[in-house]
């Protein structure tokens, strides 16, 4: 059936920030819903939140939002544009749930929008659980017994008849709030009353638990002809029980017969007819019982997910791309496959090797969440690998986690422990089964404690068992038979050496010796049945190798590994935009990463992508296929760099900024030798490598201090120490991660503002990509603080001189490609913190906020282009040359995972624990705050209760503040002594205590819905305290909270904007063009940036004096 | 069986023993720990190839030579010899998940089982038995006949319909059975997998000719011309019926393979047969086409209400 031709615009929901459960797999499916909707010729209108996404690239959809995504938005969206049709499946559950919304509010009704790929009824009956369960019995499918109850009688009756342990699912609470699994008779009595109460309608649903079963997934996929296909079918190495985004799963099923395989395809494809998902791609999870095979259908997904993403990557199939033809009327037959480009989409991708997907997690980086894995998911990010054999895919899975340093349990464990481990699933869980298996468990006993299917456990026996050989042995001892057994079952050069005692480097050149080298082989979706004209590839220890290399010049750009908070979907961006950029200018481009969430894992974005663990022997391996021109580390964020002079050192041509520079800014002592003979000022600071020598340097310095390991992301195990003891405790953990490397200590600035810079620069020339001024205090990381390109408060001579530092830390590094730097200004003095000389978490955004794609820009200089050789819109400031921003103003906010973390503290530090941001552009300050609050889920009330409190510093600013509140009918609720102020110019404000000088204090307050704002800005330890009690509560009950003064008048402004009910939107590509043209009707808003604050007048007027091509020198 | 990795290990609630244990009471060997993608791609670039599998270390040339000495498929019968020597009743159906591994016996008057509506005499070519087991599910009382089976021996045992299994070889040289086709065409409603269909585009006046490697697997994509729908289907075929050949008059073609664009299904205009290339009866493989089966069916029951 041909596309439709009734449809011209289509508008399209990205998912918004990254968020657990929510990550990166939707910018890949939802870029490629774009770029396939294009390609058929429709327009397509995007809106995202998430600056940080490929989908949002200007270049991506005709029309692109980075608006709240919010009804109110969309529906302005849907005003100014007109689109015929809304594809809700693309974006996740935010998008779906959005178009859910906005189709029951009557709003796409009223504006003559379809929802095209899946109707809003069977969105529903996907979507309700009861209303599921009820259309899988309609076609005789079996489902988890339950029964839904309103009393504790019919409760414990129901319960009884289910048979323990039962699930409590409260009717109609979110993310299941009061449910839970009893086990027993009392543990349910105990529970059930809590979820009747906990449900607005004392209602539960009781259900038989389906724990400890296998599980399963199958991704499909049906078009308007109601053909049906099975794309990818997923087996969960950890049973029903743990969420399927925190289990290993494998790819394809292993364990079900083929008998077995197909009564579950039936079901699926009843399933997806009886919803009446019309078009698109559903994933679709079954439980068998091990015992007796009884299959139930557990949920399903109308939409493309996580499961899908990984699924496309593990077959070599895009689904979303092919979702949104199918979407627009087209069928499966008549869409070609890309790889074999003679067949057709309509086929079942059939695979001759195995895929394993291991999650991420991070609990390291909040303290006190309980990291057992249940039904609601915690993992941050996934790794796959692909091996022809699950043990070979599972040891692949296992070193692309990081750390790829292999695993070892405790050498002493007691049976006890042991089984203790198995019994609950934890992250590392699948260390202690090896470790077990060591120990002589049987796999029987293993498969009892982990309900694992005793296959998985012997694929992992086997490993062992080959390992307790090794082990007999040495590298010298070793026959060349042996060895590549070993390296068959996936065994890594490092792990080898550790059974050996002896260096993966000496384990390289003896495989070198013997050529026992890996070969690539292709994923086709075909098995090599036809021939593939993508090479995508995989490395395994086989006879034939097909990565048929070319002789065109390559440059191999190394990605970042699984999403991790502090390195995520920001520089997956950067490495996309290299391979985009670099293509364009005639390279072939090669990939190398880990993630099956990202756009740079999809085939289409690079020449060549290997789909490869990133550690040194497997980059090393793909180097010596390809013999690339050069390699980029400077883009992927720590996993590459962390490669660098290693690579260097085995003759890899590394291009950019050289490793030693990127080695030397991270060296605090070199660094700070440098810093030194440049004459630009640091914060006083010192390394240690044990506690007692962090305790004497931070005597030295002073206190407050910053105490951190040095080479991590994301302000791993860094804090603000305002005591000895805690410079002592944190010296200790720090150490932990990693002896070899000192502990750094510096002095913190209180009371100052940061700042982040953004150059790109070519070895001799240096260009200013933004300047960034956080809205938050110093000392919250910069990946969790809000930020404003351009700055709004910062002095001329600030500037300048922040400037010209750049410019010469650029110089003096040598650095060619991107570099960041972050700065602290604190009474006018420009104190330099950090210099990191490669991308950074900012690059995106400031690409969005000014239409220059930086990271493209860098990855040319990285190859020998020139900074004057770039089209670029430049003005000239204080002699050095910026890139001109448009007369708006970008917000950049972060999303935290608090809300998957009961009891953790959700205070904000040096380390970072933001999964995602968001991005607001107005023409003021305040409604770009506004916008960014409203789309990180802060929603800034049109009118209530402030709190004010602010430090002696502030107090000046203080009234002027409280009048801008008070004129926006704002109650003020202060302090004692900021109450006293405002009383005396005689603003009214009540006073309440703070929150140590006693009940009921501010923090009560906050609890007991009395404040819709808080403004603290703190000083010094006990008001530091005094916001920790504050932020967390504020936090919890998802109330603003800002802590400078900037922010606080930005606010303002911004409420002011919200009541006037400005629901102003406006497309980058319009905003892009005022860089190099006026601004457009969308400035029709009188609150114009001179008024912002002060300071900021001098760049717009130099802004607005009209940025040309300025010519660099 | 040739694989990379072969599982010793046995893990399903279905499983009585392990798959060596089976395999070797078949005497079916297994190789395994090869580079099978290599293989693939050799067999994809240089076609169906003819093999030796030796155990006992004798020369390669030697084996070479003796592999080259093989005769190729092309002319060869093979159905004659696999097909069974006497005729015999069958009475299996399909196998039942929840039963466990046995199979249900579909006997009239046993419990459970449908009483049969329609007698099949199903020619057994090298017939797999899982077809045998959907007839009888579908209602079918089948008896099995050996492939030379004379067309009157058919008809003495007042079949309501006829099928013509599956089969190893070139359709070519089983001239008796294409003979046999031709005299029962039009006399019996007549259903054809695989070689059956083969044999039917024989029969009708079209020609075979061999496909480089075949079809093989579980994945094909299938258009059912006369429905528009696509299934996936399974297929184990190295011949295949050139549709340009088939009298357009008498013959209509109905599937069309998506991959290859080539035959898959074909039906008389006016008489009672139609045929597939690929496998509906599925073992294994996925059961979009069963629907088959239920058109075998109804074309029994048309023809029997026609000729009642």
């Amino acid at each position: 059936m041909p596309k439709r031709t009734d449809l011209r615009k289509i508008l399209i929901i990205g998912s918004g920030p990254i968020i657990i459960g929510q990550a990166c797999e939707f910018d890949y499916s939802g870029t490629q819903a774009c770029k396939a909707l294009r390609d058929e010729g429709y327009s397509v209108v995007l809106i995202n939140s998430n600056p940080a996404t490929i989908m949002t690239d200007p270049e991506i959809s005709d029309r692109t939002y980075v608006e709240p995504l919010t009804k109110e938005y969309v529906e302005q969206i849907i005003i100014v544009e007109k689109p015929d049709a809304l594809l809700p499946t693309v974006g996740g559950q935010t998008g779906l749930n959005l178009a859910v919304e906005l189709a029951e509010a009557g709003i796409l009704e009223k504006h003559g929008v379809q929802l095209i790929g899946a109707s809003l009824d069977a969105i529903k009956i996907a979507e309700d659980r009861l209303l599921f369960k009820d259309a899988c019995r309609r076609i005789g499918l079996d489902v988890p017994r339950s029964a839904v109850v309103r009393s504790i009688a019919d409760a414990m009756q129901a319960a009884d008849e289910l048979g323990y342990p039962v699930v409590i699912r409260p009717s109609f609470t979110l993310g299941g709030t009061g449910g839970g699994i009893a086990y027993n008779r009392e543990e349910f009595a105990e529970s059930v009353s809590a979820a009747l109460d906990s449900s607005p309608i004392h209602e539960t649903l009781i259900e038989e638990a389906v724990i400890g079963w296998k599980e399963f997934e199958l991704e499909v996929m049906r078009d308007h002809r109601d053909n049906f296909v099975v794309i990818c079918s997923i087996e969960n190495v950890d049973p029903m029980g743990v969420h399927t985004g925190d289990s290993i799963t494998v790819a394809p099923v292993q364990t079900l017969t083929d008998r077995e395989y197909q009564r579950m395809r039936d079901a699926a494809a009843a399933v997806i007819r009886e919803v009446g998902v019309e078009t698109g791609g559903s994933n679709i999870q079954f439980a068998v019982n091990p015992a007796n095979g009884r299959m139930v259908v557990i949920e399903m997904n109308p939409r493309v997910s996580r499961s899908s993403a990984l699924s496309s990557k593990a077959t070599g199939f895009p689904i979303a791309k092919i979702a949104a033809k199918l979407a627009v009327g087209m069928t499966l037959d008549e869409i070609p496959n890309d790889i074999t480009k003679k067949t057709p989409c309509c086929f079942e991708p059939s695979i001759d090797y195995v895929v394993v997907k291991i999650p991420k997690w991070q609990f390291e980086k909040f303290p006190g969440a309980d990291s057992t894995l249940g039904t609601q998911m915690k993992s941050v990010g996934e790794v796959m690998a692909i091996g022809r054999t699950f043990k070979e895919a599972l040891q692949k899975g296992i070193r692309s986690l990081e750390p790829h340093a292999p695993w070892r349990a405790p050498a002493e464990v007691s049976a006890a422990l042991l089984r203790e481990k198995l019994a609950s699933p934890r992250p590392e869980r699948i260390h202690w089964i090896f470790a077990a298996l060591r120990h002589g468990m049987a796999v029987a006993d293993i498969c009892g404690l982990t309900k694992m299917d005793p296959w998985f456990i012997s694929q992992m026996e086997e490993i062992i068992t080959l390992e307790q050989q090794l082990a007999g042995i040495t590298l010298e001892t070793c026959a060349p038979g042996l060895l590549r057994e070993a390296k068959r079952n996936g065994f890594s050069d490092e792990q080898l050496a550790l059974l050996w005692k002896t260096t993966a480097d000496a384990l390289r050149l003896r495989r070198a010796a013997l050529d026992l080298i890996p070969v690539f082989k292709r994923v086709d979706t075909c098995a090599a049945e036809f021939e593939s004209y993508t090479p995508y590839l995989y490395s395994t220890y086989e006879q034939e190798d097909e990565a048929d290399t070319t002789t065109n010049e390559k440059i191999i750009i190394l990605g970042s590994g699984p999403n991790r908070i502090g390195q995520g979907v920001e520089f997956d961006y950067c490495c996309c935009h290299a391979a985009f950029s670099l293509r364009e200018d005639g390279f072939e481009t090669v990939m190398i990463n880990c993630n099956p969430e990202t756009v740079s894992t999809d085939y289409d974005t690079s020449d060549r992508l290997y789909f490869e663990p990133l550690t040194l022997e497997d980059v090393l391996a793909v180097v010596q296929r390809e013999k690339p021109r050069g390699v980029i580390v400077q883009f992927g964020g720590q996993t590459p760099l962390n490669l660098a002079l290693d690579l260097k050192r085995n003759g890899v041509p590394i291009i950019g900024t050289a490793p030693e520079m990127i080695d030397l800014a991270e060296d605090r002592k070199r660094f700070g030798k440098l810093l030194e003979e440049l004459g630009i000022p640091q914060p006083a600071n010192g390394t240690a490598f044990t506690p007692d020598e962090a305790v004497r340097v931070a005597q030295g310095i002073g206190l407050p201090v910053l105490v951190r390991p040095s080479y991590v992301l994301g302000g791993r195990a860094m804090v603000i120490a305002f005591d000895l003891e805690t410079v002592r405790d944190h010296a200790g953990r720090a150490a932990l991660i990693d002896t070899s490397k000192p502990v750094l200590i510096d002095r913190f600035l209180e009371d100052a503002t940061e700042v982040d810079v953004d150059a790109l620069a070519d070895g001799e020339d240096c260009v200013i990509a933004g300047i960034m001024e956080h809205i938050e205090e110093a000392g919250i990381h910069s990946g969790d603080s809000s930020c404003v390109l351009p700055p709004v408060s910062l002095k001329p001579e600030v500037l300048a001189r922040i400037r010209d530092y750049t410019r010469r830390l650029a110089k003096a590094l040598h650095v060619v490609g991107l570099m960041n730097v972050q700065y602290a200004i604190q009474r006018d003095i420009v104190y330099v913190l950090e210099v990191n000389p490669r991308a950074s978490r900012t690059v995106p955004y400031v690409s969005k906020a000014t239409g220059v794609p930086v990271a493209k820009v860098a990855a040319r200089l990285m190859t020998g282009r020139k900074l004057k050789d770039m089209a670029m819109p430049l003005i000239e400031r204080d002699g050095v040359f910026e890139i001109a921003a448009g007369p708006f103003f970008a917000v950049k906010s972060p999303v935290f995972p608090f809300n998957k973390f009961r009891g953790v503290d959700t205070i904000l530090g040096p380390e970072m624990r933001s999964t995602g941001e968001v991005m607001g552009v107005a023409s003021t300050f305040g409604l770009a705050f506004a916008k960014a609050q409203l789309a990180a889920g802060q929603r800034l009330s049109r009118s209530g209760t402030v709190f004010i409190s602010v430090n002696d510093h502030d107090k000046r600013s203080v009234v002027p503040l409280a009048r801008a509140f008070a004129d926006l009918d704002f109650k003020i609720v202060a302090t004692r002594g900021t109450v006293a102020v405002l009383h005396s110019a005689g603003i009214p404000a009540e006073a309440v205590f703070k929150a140590n000088e006693g009940r009921p204090n501010i923090v009560d307050a906050i609890k007991t819905a009395r404040i819709d704002l808080v403004i603290n800005t703190p000083l010094g330890r006990e008001s530091h305290y005094d916001e920790k009690a504050i932020r967390r509560a504020a936090i919890r009950y998802n109330i603003p909270c800002i802590t400078t003064l900037a922010a606080a008048f930005a606010a303002s402004q911004g409420i002011r904007a919200l009541q006037d009910r400005a629901c102003i939107v406006a497309a980058l590509q319009d905003l892009h063009a005022t860089v190099r043209a006026p601004f457009p009707a969308v400035a029709a808003d009188p609150g114009s940036r001179q008024s912002s604050s002060s300071g900021a007048s001098s760049g717009v007027a130099s802004r607005q004096a009209g940025p040309g091509k300025a010519a660099l020198s | 069986m040739i694989v990379r990795e072969f599982s010793a290990v046995a893990s399903n609630w279905r499983s009585g023993e392990s798959a060596q244990l089976y395999l070797a009471q078949h005497g079916v060997p297994v190789i395994w720990d090869i580079d099978t993608r290599a293989l693939v791609r050799h067999l994809r670039q240089c076609g169906a190839l003819r093999g030796v599998v030796s155990t006992d270390g004798t020369d390669a040339e030697k084996l070479i030579a003796e592999a080259r000495a093989l005769p190729t498929m092309a002319g060869l019968d093979l159905a004659s010899s696999v097909t069974c020597q006497q005729r015999y009743p069958w009475h299996e159906g399909g196998i039942s998940l929840e039963s466990g591994a046995g199979t249900a016996a579909r006997v009239p008057g046993v419990p459970g089982g449908a009483s049969p509506r329609f007698r099949v005499v199903a020619y057994d070519f090298g017939i797999k038995r899982n077809i045998l087991r959907l007839l009888v599910d579908k209602g079918c009382e089948v008896t099995v006949v050996p492939a030379s089976t004379s067309a009157e021996d058919v008809l003495a045992l007042k079949p309501d319909g006829v099928f013509l299994s599956n089969g190893p070889g070139d359709p070519e040289p089983v001239t008796y059975a294409v003979e046999n086709i031709r005299k029962l065409l039009g006399r019996v409603p007549i259903f054809g997998i695989c070689l059956g269909h083969q044999l039917c585009g024989l029969a009708l006046g079209g020609r075979t000719f061999k496909l480089k490697f075949g079809h093989h697997g579980s994945n094909h994509p299938v258009k059912n011309l006369l429905t528009g729908q696509v299934e996936i289907t399974s297929h184990n075929h190295g011949f295949a019926v050139d549709p340009d050949s088939l009298p357009a008059s008498d013959v209509e073609v109905t599937h069309l393979n998506l991959n290859d664009h080539t035959n898959e299904g074909l039906r008389h205009r006016t008489l009672p047969l139609f045929s597939v290339q690929y496998h509906p009866e599925s073992s294994p493989g996925p059961h979009d086409s069963r629907y088959l089966f239920d058109e075998f069916i109804k074309m029994m029951a048309t023809y029997a209400k026609a000729h009642a």
